[in-house]
């Protein structure tokens, strides 16, 4: 009889177990937690036998089928598990694999340190390495690279893919900042701001000394004020208005003179534009991530929009950009719109390769502003902190300063200044 | 201003290279040793105490001294004016705005003035009576007026050029009609007795008087405190108004419209105005330059180049126009702390006032086209509220920093809020019917926009005068820099300290950018922007590698333009273990800035002096009466040419010490 009762009690307990099962496969995902009061609203075991549930939950967490899991606020918790990854560990050959293979499983998509498991399991690292090897060659787990920590041996389910956090995301390419990739597609992005923010249109081409003065840089003198200097030039710029301006120097002076009564000969370039205030059409982090998309270029690394940001923001840390709401659309323009080049940036690569425009600096955007101290050769200089008359570098024995006078001429490579000069 | 050795060292070369090595000496020994009598300064200098008077009185004249004397005492302690000896610097620079801004005759009164010191009014005219009689004798074509070269050293050699035409200043009238117009856009002052003791001793006399008229019994209580300092105030206020009698005397002599004249500066430059109408200056009084308002109008001009490189160079013409407005009653970049804090509560608001679109278009230039630089768009492309968006009240003092931009744009919104109907219904009727848009509440008062709108309804859009300049202010508005705000439906004013903020920040990096490249300007805008961060979040901010990330971190520490801080996680203090925090002070960027600026104003004018030492036998040659003023016939021709060479470098060095003073200013006087 009462073996009788058992024997009934084991077929019941199985078929309610595999009710149980199905019910909760078929109410959440693998990794949803039921707690006790979600599997008895399951209505599978009947009226909320509390013993019974017991011996079924145990039995099927016996077979692999269900995880449980410690929850701080709602007490125990279970998962399903696929039959497939049940198999997996009742197919393992010992409880140390088991072991192993689980920690390994619930560290999930993040992957797990190969030391964290010995300290977690407290086993021998012999074991440990013993395992991991099995497991390994069984193809149930993979090694893996995590950016924050390069140089830790991680593992994680061979099923699973790298989480985010641990490939660095999409600008990583194992485990290794994809510089390359983000330089071709700051350029990207920076041309299509370019392009979207800014009118392109054509002005008269200002006197040769103006552009001097606005778009290269001033190496000496020419922007100045100097007595004796100022004179030369601004005669003419004074002759031609010579009502009053608060001009900035003589050479914009001289532009607006003659741009503006169009002392005929000009020629027109074309420039770029800054566009009126309160344009709508700045593209938005959103445009640019579909233009991205559409076109294709990322095809193996998904750009979410938060991606997009981030390139911009560094865009506009670089100062190539700027952010502009205009009512409730936060758009993005190209900063100082004039000064660009109209040449799209790729053109100018290729000319590059063709051997054109080799003195032209090969970055994004336009120059950077200059100012006295970056144009004069302390801005510069390496031994700054030590030059002082009767020291050992002085002003009277400075070679640099007789190169940038032009009276001496010295090889390239000594001087601090050329690279302040494009 | 703070003298640090670096500016004690040039100043005291520019007083060498202006008026000699003597006063020079005693210049730099006022610096290092503080206030002195004569008999002391005599001690330090191993000079005669009648070399010393000497030296003290150049430096008197050129105002770069102070001195005291106390009641009773026997002797006057003199102190420098370092303040001053830097202005020097400027000359060139306040030379050349006078002559764009004034013309030519005005510039040659002002460089007389710039060379003789501060200059009793009938000296002055008898200077120039002499002067002109003599070219009138000479007939055209001499007047040789070396002595009025700016720099003494034989680099006048080409300023006959200029006086090709007969003496630029006509008549003695001519003369005073120049100086009653420089007075009265405060580019030149009164000296008075005040005038050479330093704004301490000033402020000591002022307390102490204070102090015995109305405090007889002491200052007692938070309210007598208040009343005091108001008192002070007041003051000092009127001490410093002393120097301006000159103008309010004009002010009250000439009418309104003659008064706009002059300070429109139509007609004066050819000469053809009306030199009876101007009030003859009374001849005893001295006067000086004035620096303070010099500043003002080079600042202007520093604005306008920024707006330049920024937008363009229409807008910034307009931009031009609009400031020379605005400062035209604006006595000093910067407010006095003690004297202008009285006036913070209203005037402060008030600001600089603002100025029409009216008064805009009245004062451009006709030959400008303001159709040049901005780009054009659909009309319906255009959300004219955004553009038009009025701000009555200059932005929250912490806003300045580009990175609040992010609480800046949340009250955006809320201002939005107030009209987010009207604003709603803007959206939409951009999209139907351009016409509607007149009605709009904000634009509606305004005549221009009405015609705007008609001019954009044909196809081929020509817009008149007035919406090109409105086009230009706002974007000027918009700007990231905020050049410009749109105070009011049709005024304009601009806020100077966040603008200048943004100036000294753009000069900042590109300094940076230019020394530690774009990644280095990358990462010290990130710091900017986020506060201190930790190493280890740069590089997913920045996007860079962290061995790059680290040598460019280090790189930019040892130029001074970021600092990093070591955080300990435990007690045990673990270098391993801590946080690095990196992040940059800004203000300990501008100061390193600053310093390596006179040090390399310094460097240039001792390559100079080097430069003279080694061809001082040309040089030697140059100074012979026969030679000097026809160096290219009398001199051999590789002397001709090593002294032509000598003075292209003394020029583009001259040059270069004024561009490095261009962002002294900015960080430090404007
Ligand atoms: S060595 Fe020459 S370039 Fe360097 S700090 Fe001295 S003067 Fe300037």
């Amino acid at each position: 009889m009462a073996s009788d009762g058992k024997a009934e009690d084991s077929v019941k307990i199985q078929i309610l177990k595999d009710a149980l099962y199905d019910e909760m496969r078929q109410h959440g995902s693998e990794s949803r937690a039921f707690s006790q009061k979600d599997i008895l609203d399951l209505n599978i075991i009947p009226n909320g036998n509390l013993e019974l549930l017991l011996q079924v939950v145990q039995r099927l967490c016996d077979d692999k089928l269900l995880v449980g899991i410690a929850n701080h606020h709602a007490g125990m918790a279970w998962r399903w598990r696929s039959k497939e990854e049940a198999k997996k560990y009742t197919t393992l050959p010992n409880d140390e694999t088991v072991m192993v293979y689980s920690i390994i499983d619930e560290a999930g998509a993040d992957g797990i340190w190969n030391r964290t498991i010995k300290n977690k399991l407290n086993m021998h690292e012999a074991v440990v390495k013993n395992c991991i090897k099995f497991l390994e060659s069984k193809g149930y787990i993979a090694s893996m690279k995590n950016v924050e920590h390069p140089n830790k041996k991680m593992y994680i389910k061979a099923t699973l893919r790298p989480s985010e956090r641990a490939t660095g995301g999409p600008w990583f390419t194992e485990g290794e900042l994809d510089t390359a990739f983000i330089t071709e597609l700051e350029g990207i992005v920076f041309e299509y701001i370019k392009t979207k923010s800014a009118y392109r249109g054509s002005q008269p081409h200002p006197g040769g000394a103006a552009g001097a003065g606005t778009t290269k840089v001033p190496k000496r003198g020419a922007v100045t004020a100097g007595e004796t200097t100022a004179r030369g030039t601004k005669r003419s710029a004074t002759e031609i208005s010579n009502d009053d301006t608060t001009t900035s120097s003589p050479s914009a002076a001289q532009t607006k003179g003659t741009s503006g009564g169009g002392t005929a000969t000009s020629k027109s370039r074309t420039v770029f534009l800054p566009m009126p205030a309160g344009y709508k059409h700045y593209p938005t982090v959103a445009e640019i991530a579909k233009f991205i998309h559409d076109t294709g270029i990322t095809n193996n690394t998904t750009l979410g929009e938060a991606d997009i940001q981030q390139l911009v923001d560094v865009l506009t840390y670089d100062g190539l950009v700027e952010m502009v709401r205009v009512g409730r659309r936060r758009g993005y323009r190209v900063a100082r719109a004039v000064k660009q080049d109209t040449v799209p940036f790729h053109k100018r690569q290729k000319e590059r390769e063709a051997g054109n425009g080799l003195d032209l600096p090969l970055v994004q955007g336009a120059e950077p502003l200059s100012n006295g101290l970056t144009e004069a050769p302390c801005g510069r200089c390496p031994v700054f902190q030590l030059c002082e008359e009767g020291g050992p570098v002085s002003p009277s024995n400075c070679v640099y300063f007789l190169q940038w006078l032009e009276l001496e001429d010295l090889p390239k490579a000594v001087a601090p200044n050329v690279a302040v000069q494009p | 201003m703070l003298v640090t050795k670096p500016i004690a060292e040039l100043c005291a070369l520019l007083i060498d290279e202006l008026h000699g090595e003597l006063p020079s000496r005693i210049f730099a020994m006022l610096l290092s040793k503080g206030r002195s009598t004569v008999p002391q300064l005599s001690q330090y200098t191993s000079m005669t105490p009648r070399q010393v008077r000497h030296g003290l009185a150049v430096l008197q004249q050129h105002n770069l001294l102070f001195y005291h004397v106390d009641p009773g005492a026997e002797l006057a302690f003199y102190e420098a004016n370092p303040d001053h000896a830097y202005n020097l610097v400027r000359t060139g620079k306040i030379l050349e705005m006078i002559d764009t801004t004034f013309g030519a005759p005005a510039k040659d009164v002002m460089q007389s003035l710039l060379l003789s010191g501060q200059t009793r009014i009938s000296d002055l005219v008898a200077a120039y009576q002499e002067k002109i009689e003599q070219a009138n004798k000479s007939a055209p074509g001499v007047g040789d007026d070396g002595d009025f070269g700016a720099e003494p050293n034989g680099a006048d050699g080409d300023s006959q050029s200029t006086k090709s035409g007969g003496p630029l200043v006509k008549s003695t009238a001519h003369l005073n009609t120049i100086l009653c117009r420089l007075v009265e856009a405060e580019l030149i002052d009164v000296v008075h007795a005040k005038s050479f003791e330093s704004s301490e001793d000033i402020l000591k006399t002022v307390e102490k008087e204070v102090m015995a008229k109305y405090f007889p019994g002491g200052v007692k209580g938070n309210k007598a405190k208040a009343e005091f300092q108001e008192r002070i105030a007041e003051g000092l206020r009127k001490v410093r108004g002393e120097s301006k009698s000159l103008k309010r005397k004009l002010e009250q002599n000439g009418t309104a419209a003659k008064r706009r004249r002059l300070l429109s500066g139509i007609s004066a430059v050819n000469g053809v105005h009306d030199e009876d109408m101007d009030p003859a200056l009374d001849p005893r009084q001295v006067i000086r330059i004035n620096y303070e308002k010099c500043l003002v109008d080079l600042r202007n001009r520093r604005l306008v180049q920024y707006a330049s490189d920024m937008i363009g160079e229409t807008t910034a013409y307009v931009y031009g126009v609009l400031l020379k407005l605005l400062t035209k009653d604006l006595p000093r970049c910067r407010s006095d702390p003690v004297m202008d804090a009285e006036g913070d509560n209203e005037e402060s608001e008030k600001g600089p006032g603002s100025v029409t679109t009216e008064q805009i278009l009245d004062n451009l230039k006709t030959s400008v086209d303001l159709s040049l630089g901005i780009g054009k768009a659909e009309r319906r492309h255009i959300s004219s509220t955004a553009a038009e968006k009025i701000e009555s009240f200059p932005p929250k003092k912490k806003r300045f920093i580009e990175e609040t931009e992010v609480d800046g744009e949340a009250s955006a919104d809320e201002d939005e809020g107030d009209d987010e109907s009207s604003e709603e219904s803007d959206y939409d009727s951009d999209y139907k019917a351009p016409a509607t848009n007149g009605t709009n509440g904000v634009n509606g008062t305004n005549g221009t926009r009405v015609k705007f709108e008609e001019a954009a309804a044909p196809k081929e859009r020509r817009m008149d005068r007035p919406s090109m300049l409105r086009q230009h202010l706002l974007i000027l508005a918009e700007s990231t820099q905020r050049f410009v705000r749109h105070c009011g439906s049709n005024e304009w004013t601009v806020d100077f300290i966040p603008v200048m903020d943004s100036l000294r920040e753009a000069e900042l990096d590109s300094v940076i950018e230019r020394t530690c490249g774009r990644q280095g300007l990358r990462l010290v805008r990130i710091l900017r922007a986020k506060g201190k961060l930790d190493e280890k979040a740069l590089p997913n901010v920045a996007l860079m590698r962290k061995p790059e990330l680290q040598q460019k971190m280090l790189e930019m520490q040892t130029a001074g333009f970021v600092s990093v801080q070591e955080v300990p996680r435990d007690l045990k203090a673990d270098v391993k273990k801590s946080f690095f925090l990196w992040f940059c002070d800004v203000d300990r960027s501008y100061n390193r800035l600053l310093d390596t600026s006179y040090r390399t104003m310094v460097h240039c004018v001792q390559v100079l002096e080097a430069l003279r030492q080694k061809e001082r036998d040309v040089l030697e040659t140059t100074k012979r009466t026969d030679v000097r003023g026809r160096e290219k016939d009398t001199m051999r021709k590789s002397y001709y040419e090593r002294y032509s060479r000598f003075l292209d470098c003394e020029r583009k060095l001259f040059a270069q010490v004024m561009r490095v003073d261009d962002l002294v200013s900015v960080l430090r006087d404007f």
